[in-house]
């Protein structure tokens, strides 16, 4: 059973079938054979019996009125072709054939006969299969035997049998086809089920399985779409709480904002202690902010909502202004060969130089520094490497930085959400591209940046 | 003078702290805490220069606030959304707002935003009077004075439409891209949101296009900008 079930349900029901059929087929080929056979048998003993009475009286008048002797009487009997008569008496034998003699008859049925009864036996001679008749001639006290050679009917029984072993195997294959054609039929609404649940992974929560007026099918289809719409509210849901929290979070968060904003302005009134928490109040106050912005930024990327126009932008305009924006210098981006830094990408400006400026920060705040960033265009992509002063990220942890909160495992304690680097990755495969981290030659982590870029093209009016 | 701020937020922390930092920035503000109460205080007559205005509110909504206001004030309406949501910015924009910053934002770029709308117009600007349309009117604008008149009537723009049209109108049949209207009417550097353009393109097209859904005065030049071809 196990094996059976390792093999798929179609294969299964198959396989079923055309076994079953195949027994069936040769169960009613083998009833058909043995009926046939037996039928055909008893004919060619009844007429066999009837010659050899016939004949046998034939024999005995000749013997009993001409006194000729027994060789003589057969030379006038005509044998049907393939057949020989033998004649006992006198405990003489007599034959026919040169060929047929008293060796060949059964030993049974020579005792029958001896014993005053006719009778009728099988016998093969050298391998091909004789019916023997034995009369008994009691009033010239002989025994007579006609010995026929029954290749025809053999020949026509084998004909049968090659006949109904093809049938049997005709069926079968039929039952194959048969079945395989009517499990595909079947299986037809669970591909449609598969089809339409892969659309639903692949974010078409919209999409539904038709309804149906089949009462073998309407409870899957309507079990599965009530799932559906359960899985789509739920998701909603869940987009709906985070569109609350950010309404509720950032309001207050604005106030503070604005407030320390307020408090700066006045720094030069402060203590110098002040001054100082002041400053802790500050960055703290940013990193919050920033964190609830990457952690709803990312969500929105998750859900596919934030499906931002894009446009043709040089890659390195959105480098500079993403250095620009961290606060580093535009040098930092080093001269590109062959004019990289015009390579034009198709983005939305706002998600790209949002990854970015997480890239540059990531590096300034886990990699000891920014050590350059630089450009460059490999076939149809363009390449954006960030390089970093610090001690770079062990090969084991190069995947996991891009998970959400991640920390590098091996040296534990660098502070930060960790929620940078996955955005990164969302907003990069977003665009159809990818990011990897390696070793800089400096020595330093390296994170690069694949995009597909746009073919060379004339841009715009510049900015 | 100094320029009288309207600030419409119900939260109490924003509306106290950005009243703080306004008058800290010399202005001479008035906050609410309803659309209600803000519009008023317009409808009273009382004189306002720059408006910011939240657009989740209980009772009426800043969209509706807009809408609202726009007829008795033509001064600037900066719009905080605490929302990223794409659909409601356009949704303010179209309503008549002119600008917008997104929750939590620092003052500096609220300050530089109000200074942007409240600038100005340049020397640049044409000095003398343009004609934009010599068969329907004739539609005429007046950047020193302020104006622009179709015969003897005069069109009602906002500050902001009126000047995207002179930045367009100096000279006219030159096409301005996107990033260098933003540049030049909202102070915006390259991460501007260029829908700003658009949505006031829009606006200014149903005020002096006979026909705005084929515009022949203000053109788009598809994957460049917009051109103020006269007539």
């Amino acid at each position: 059973m196990r094996g059976w079930a390792r093999g798929g349900l179609r294969t299964r029901v198959v396989a079923s079938f055309t076994l079953g059929a195949m027994a069936l087929a040769g169960l009613a080929a083998l009833l058909i054979y043995g009926l046939a056979r037996g039928y055909l048998v008893d004919q060619r003993e009844r007429s066999a019996v009837r010659q050899a009475f016939a004949d046998a009286s034939y024999v005995r008048d000749g013997l009993r009125t001409s006194g000729f002797p027994v060789s003589d009487v057969l030379g006038g009997v005509a044998p049907p072709a393939g057949a020989a008569i033998l004649v006992r008496r006198d405990g003489r034998w007599y034959s026919t054939s040169l060929e047929v003699g008293d060796e060949d008859l059964p030993a049974g049925l020579v005792g029958v006969v001896e014993g005053g009864e006719a009778g009728t036996a099988w016998a093969s001679q050298g391998r091909r299969p004789v019916l023997v008749v034995g009369v008994p001639l009691p009033a010239v006290d002989a025994e007579y035997y006609a010995v026929t050679v029954t290749s025809e009917l053999q020949s026509t029984l084998d004909a049968l049998r090659t006949a109904l072993v093809a049938f049997a195997l005709l069926i079968a294959a039929g039952a194959g086809l048969l079945s395989a054609w009517a499990a595909r039929r079947a299986m037809a609404p669970l591909n449609a089920v598969a089809g339409t649940a892969a659309r639903i992974a692949g974010g078409e929560l919209g999409t539904r399985l038709a309804p149906t007026s089949d009462p073998d099918l309407a409870t899957i289809v309507g079990s599965f779409n009530s799932m559906v719409d359960a899985l789509e509210e739920q998701i909603q849901r869940e987009a709906r709480f985070t569109a609350d929290v950010s309404h509720e979070l950032r309001s207050p968060l604005t106030a503070l904002v604005t407030s320390v904003d307020l408090l700066q302005r006045r720094r030069d009134d402060l203590p110098e202690r002040s001054r100082q928490v002041l400053d802790l109040v500050r960055r703290e106050l940013d990193r919050f902010a920033r964190t609830l912005e990457d952690l709803l930024e990312l969500g929105r990327l998750e859900a596919g909502a934030s499906a931002g126009e894009r446009v043709d932008v040089a890659l390195g305009d959105l480098v500079r202004q993403a250095l620009d924006r961290c606060g580093r210098p535009v040098s930092l981006l080093a001269a590109a060969p062959g004019g990289a830094a015009e390579v034009v990408v198709h983005v939305d400006k706002q998600q790209l130089s949002r990854a970015l400026v997480n890239l540059v920060d990531n590096a300034e705040r886990h990699g000891r520094g920014l050590v350059s960033v630089s450009l460059r265009r490999e076939g149809a992509h363009a390449l954006v490497q960030v390089d970093d002063a610090g001690p770079g990220v062990a090969e084991e942890d190069r995947q996991r930085v891009f998970e959400r909160f991640a920390r590098s495992g091996s040296r534990g304690s660098l502070p930060g959400a960790g929620l940078g680097l996955s955005l990164v990755a969302e907003s990069v495969h977003a665009h159809g591209g990818a990011v990897w981290c390696e070793d800089s030659p400096q020595g330093g982590a390296r994170f690069v940046v694949r995009l597909p870029a746009r073919a060379r093209i004339p841009r715009g009016v510049p900015a | 003078m100094a320029p009288r701020l309207l600030i419409l937020d119900d939260d109490d922390g924003i509306r106290t702290a950005l009243s703080l930092a306004m008058e800290d920035d010399g202005y001479d503000v008035t906050a609410w805490p309803s659309a209600e109460e803000a519009l008023a205080h317009v409808a009273s007559g009382a004189p306002v220069d720059v408006m910011v205005v939240d657009l989740m509110l209980g009772g009426i909504d800043g969209f509706t606030f807009i809408r609202r206001v726009r007829p008795l004030s033509d001064a600037p309406v900066i719009v905080l959304s605490a929302r990223q949501d794409k659909g409601d910015i356009v949704a303010a924009l179209e309503a008549g707002a002119d600008d917008y910053v997104t929750k939590p934002f620092d003052l500096a770029e609220l300050s530089a935003r109000l200074r942007a709308l409240r600038r100005r117009l340049e020397v640049a600007q044409p000095s003398s009077e343009v004609v934009l349309d010599r068969e329907q009117g004739p539609l005429v604008l007046d950047p020193a004075a302020g104006t622009l008149r179709r015969g003897t009537e005069a069109v009602h723009l906002t500050a902001t439409e009126f000047r995207l049209l002179c930045e367009l109108a100096s000279p006219p049949g030159r096409v301005l891209s996107r990033p260098v209207l933003l540049q030049r009417v909202w102070d915006h550097g390259f991460f501007g949101d260029e829908r700003l353009v658009d949505v006031h393109i829009r606006r200014l097209r149903t005020k002096v296009e006979p026909d705005p859904s084929t515009p022949r005065l203000v053109a788009t030049v598809r994957g460049l900008g917009y051109r103020l071809d006269v007539r």
